[in-house]
């Protein structure tokens, strides 16, 4: 795999879309090649710090509250 | 005869609806928040998804994908009801999003750390709230949401190659985004030309 066919692979690398196999062929070409890893370190840890800071926030109490009244009569 | 013990049916339907939908109350009100742009329209959407969902439950196979399956209720409701009067669809050329390296190497000693440890929170939901539409939705179900891109397409009603092509600007012009805010702000340096 060449540095063009990585980068093409990149985010569903990432996001452990690809095969098995085509993983694999990634993984070796990371470990082969530092300019692309370094690339996919930094969309890594970029998509990291997107989780880490959006998946915290959680619905209103209030909200919770006046849809279980709107269901169940709570 | 009935058989003692034995919940009634409309307990059931309660119990099976608290345990599979009302778990993703979270994820709907993060959803919702990041399609509508506000959180009074949030609620609204996401009280009319629960409630729709709760009227249709007969027709959700227990055990499949709860959370999928009310966030395609959701974004229905969505685009029926609320995205006229709560957004304006973005124009975007889509083709002038250009990869380029967020991170200039050499520029600082750590940008990268300089970067994450500055932005604060409020900062990267508005980045994500300026995003187009069709890259917003695919960007907050895969990295807010951890949603598979199979998923991701069933909800949004696209093929996956769709999907991975939204992801990938979404996520690059997100980057963009904050990299100009980071610069704007003296955390790092411009590299960007």
């Amino acid at each position: 795999m060449n540095c063009r066919e990585a980068l093409e692979h990149l985010y569903e690398f990432l996001d452990q879309e690809l095969t098995p196999e085509l993983q694999k062929e990634v993984r070796e070409h990371l470990e082969a090649c530092s300019p692309c890893g370094e690339q996919f370190d930094h969309q890594d840890a970029f998509l990291k710090f997107l989780q880490a800071r959006c998946r915290s926030k959680s619905a209103p109490p209030e909200l919770k509250r006046r849809i279980l009244h709107e269901l169940f009569g709570e | 005869m009935s058989v003692p013990n034995s919940p009634a049916p409309a307990d059931e339907k309660r119990a099976s609806f608290e345990r599979e939908a009302l778990v993703h109350l979270d994820s709907l009100y993060r959803v919702a928040l990041r399609l509508t742009g506000n959180s009074a329209d949030a609620d609204d959407l996401v009280q009319e998804t629960i409630l729709k969902a709760y009227r249709a439950w007969h027709q959700y196979q227990q055990g499949t994908n709860a959370k999928g399956w009310l966030l395609t209720i959701l974004r229905h409701a969505f685009i029926n009801e609320y995205r006229r009067r709560t957004r304006h669809p973005e124009s975007v050329d889509i083709d002038a999003i250009e990869p380029f390296a967020v991170f200039d190497q050499g520029q600082d000693d750590d940008p990268q750390e300089r970067f994450f440890d500055q932005i604060v929170d409020d900062e990267v939901l508005r980045a994500i709230d300026e995003l187009p539409e069709q890259f917003r939705e695919a960007v907050v179900l895969s990295d807010v949401e951890g949603m598979s891109y199979e998923e991701v397409s069933r909800i949004l009603e696209v093929p996956i190659g769709t999907v991975k092509s939204r992801l990938f600007r979404g996520r690059r012009l997100l980057q963009a985004k904050l990299h100009d805010y980071a610069v704007d702000m003296g955390y790092i340096k411009g590299s960007r030309t």
